[in-house]
């Protein structure tokens, strides 16, 4: 039975595509997704956002306004680690402030350590939900989600290369709305296989050893093509690979925990610093181990966690002679400030490695 | 190290010193260890800090890295504990769960030792077996280590009743009455909180400290106010406002540019607190006294005229 609720959550990469797929599949409900995020977004968010919260906080904002703008009668706001586990509260406020009309799912008041309390949230939108669907549907949403990562990461090690000046791009651009019109497993399972079988034909011009350049970051940031300005394909389309362990199901599904990484990097620091902090110090750690020509630290600004491991970074940087670009993005960095800055680095570390060669 | 050539311990007067002053001072006492607490937030000490900093921290954490560059080579070891939490809704702001670590980077070429003690109830490390910890690995036997933190906790629970009653006076004074809301570290800083502090009783106010509460009852009422706030310090705050706003004439909201919760809570309570005079007040490290005077003077003046004094 279809549900009357109008679903949305706030854009977020590439997410809202499993998202769609668990509202619409899973609950029965409509999912509204809501335009790209784009300027006004941003200044949207800004306007009614306090001046020193991290950037996500006024994208999100933005993003919901624009989610209730597209028709949206239902919003759902995750819970989080960091400051993120009281975007909701805050932001709920603000829009009821400015006069909104909506049921709010806010995460974070059922995070309370029971799974039971999961199924309350769910049952705001469907008071009837189907267990046994709505758990194999959010297998599927994983798996869609996995290969969303899976595709993106292969993309942005391998598009710099592309010989046939845009065929890979076309590729990656069919996935993505292949998997926002996915209505069942099968489907997700076929446009995952067409985009790896259509990458393989396009013939790369590759050297044997390319540049590579790890990004890690701030878990909203250092994901978001928007937020971060879309650095990893400028940065691709200058001719590097691009590697970034940091995603949604590394980070939540495949994540080797705590306990499993912290060994590795005991030399740097004693405790979990962070929600990323652990994880984007041992990564950086391996890319530097494994000999990449440059390393990138994105965030947002005003993000707690990840400025207090740029000390440790730092130490990274010195320890295995890695360049380090650390940026900070606010609601008001330019395209033409982060390209004069990337071209400076891609410089940098394409000289040092032609006078090690 | 061993208890025969007892270490010194250095304390940076920053931050968790103004809430474990004297748990920590009391318990390396009782070890027979020395302690040096690095002097009052002053200038130089805000500058060096600042110098150390990433340029985006707090104000407070860049004091902070003053205070401890003002120890580096006086002591044997600076003690920086790492707190994340007390409890499942009851975390500290990360940056407290980083301090060590991110100190201990920042000094790694000073020939420094850090001591750190962990406490992560999430993770079961309770405080006192986090006490037992660090004195073990000073050299003391179980025993000792656990009477030293007996004494010291009991040491901390007088001076903070002390500190409650006190406060409880406050509340029956006569005249105008603003309830300060700050951390601790901002309140007790002479550089920072103590400015509005003596600003305030110049112009005839009573300035009372929403951070002196009785904790228990604040975290209990702090959802009434904001039911999915988690940190500890900020729950004792809003909890404080849920408990006290009658018996107030206005509420001072004061943080430390850019405080991370703070720049959450404090838009909320804002939104959220009606029919009481808010100032909601960010301060940073400059050094003039006269912006903040005219601010506090002007607020003063409208809860007077609303009161109908003036």
């Amino acid at each position: 039975m279809k549900i009357a609720k109008r679903v949305a959550f706030p854009r977020y990469a590439e997410y809202n595509c499993a998202l769609k797929y668990f509202v619409e599949q899973g609950l029965d409900a409509t999912y509204i997704l809501q335009p790209a995020l784009t300027r006004r977004t941003e200044e949207l968010g800004a306007k009614y956002s306090p001046d020193f919260v991290c950037t996500p906080f006024k994208t999100v904002l933005g993003s919901m306004i624009e989610a209730l703008e597209a028709g949206a009668d239902t919003i759902f706001m995750t819970h989080g680690l960091c400051r993120l586990g009281y975007f909701g509260e805050l932001q709920e406020q603000i829009l009821r402030d400015l006069g909104y009309t909506f049921d709010f799912v806010n995460l974070s008041e059922y995070s309370t350590g029971k799974k039971r309390d999961w199924l309350r949230a769910i049952k705001r939108v469907n008071p009837k939900p189907n267990l046994g669907k709505l758990t194999l549907r959010a297998w599927d949403t994983i798996k869609m989600a996995q290969y969303l990562d899976q595709v993106t990461d292969f993309y942005y090690q391998n598009c710099g290369f592309d010989a046939t000046g845009g065929q890979y791009k076309q590729i990656y651009q069919q996935f993505i709305s292949g998997m926002y019109t996915a209505a069942s497993k099968q489907d997700i399972q076929v446009v995952y296989q067409r985009a790896m079988d259509k990458f393989q034909r396009v013939p790369l011009d590759k050297p044997a050893r390319p540049l590579r350049v790890g990004i890690v970051g701030e878990l909203y940031t250092v994901m978001d093509p928007f937020s971060n300005l879309e650095l990893e394909q400028k940065l691709a389309d200058m001719g590097v690979e691009i590697h970034r362990w940091m995603s949604i199901t590394n980070r939540l599904v495949h994540y080797p925990g705590e306990n499993n990484l912290n060994p590795e990097i005991r030399d740097l620091c004693t405790y979990e610093m962070g929600p990323t902090s652990t994880a984007n110090i041992w990564c950086a750690k391996k890319y530097a181990q494994q000999g990449f020509d440059g390393l990138i630290h994105i965030k947002s600004a005003n993000c707690t966690p990840e400025i207090d491991i740029m000390p440790v970074l730092q130490n990274i940087s010195s320890d295995y002679k890695i360049p380090l670009l650390c940026l900070t993005y606010d609601s008001q960095t330019s395209d033409v400030g982060l390209m004069t800055r990337l071209e400076a680095f891609y410089d940098m570390i394409d000289a040092k490695k032609r006078v090690r060669r | 190290m061993t208890a025969s050539t007892p270490a010194t311990i250095g304390l940076p007067r920053a931050l968790l010193y103004y809430r474990y002053g004297p748990l920590w001072r009391t318990f390396f006492q009782s070890l027979g260890l020395k302690t040096v607490v690095s002097p009052p937030t002053s200038r130089k000490i805000l500058d060096q800090g600042t110098a150390l900093a990433q340029d985006e921290t707090c104000l407070s954490a860049k004091i902070f890295l003053g205070h401890v560059q003002e120890l580096v080579g006086t002591c044997d070891y600076i003690l920086i504990p790492r707190i994340s939490n007390f409890g499942r809704w009851r975390n500290m702001c990360t940056r407290f769960e980083g301090l060590y670590d991110a100190t201990r980077n920042v000094f790694r070429g000073s020939g420094q030792e850090f001591l750190s003690y962990n406490v992560d109830v999430l993770q079961e490390l309770e405080e006192e077996a986090a006490f037992l910890t660090l004195g073990q690995s000073l050299g003391f036997p179980p025993k000792e280590v656990k009477k030293a933190y007996a004494a010291a906790k009991k040491q901390e629970q007088q001076v903070w009743k002390a500190k409650l009653r006190a406060q409880d006076q406050l509340y029956r004074a006569q005249g105008l009455k603003i309830l300060l809301v700050g951390h601790s570290y901002i309140l007790d800083d002479p550089f920072v909180g103590k400015v509005i502090i003596d600003a305030l009783k110049q112009s005839n106010v009573t300035p009372i400290r929403a951070d002196i509460v009785d904790r228990n009852a604040a975290l209990k009422a702090s959802p009434k106010l904001s039911p999915t706030c988690k940190w500890e310090y900020s729950r004792e705050l809003v909890g404080s406002i849920a408990l006290h706003r009658d018996q107030v004439d206005g509420i001072i909201l004061l943080s430390a540019f850019p405080c991370g919760p703070d720049a959450m809570v404090n838009e909320l309570l804002v939104r959220r607190l009606k029919g009481i005079p808010v100032l909601n007040m960010v301060l940073d490290g400059q050094s003039g006294t006269a912006g903040v005077e005219t601010r506090l003077e002007s607020f003063v003046d409208i809860i007077r005229f609303k009161e109908g004094s003036l």
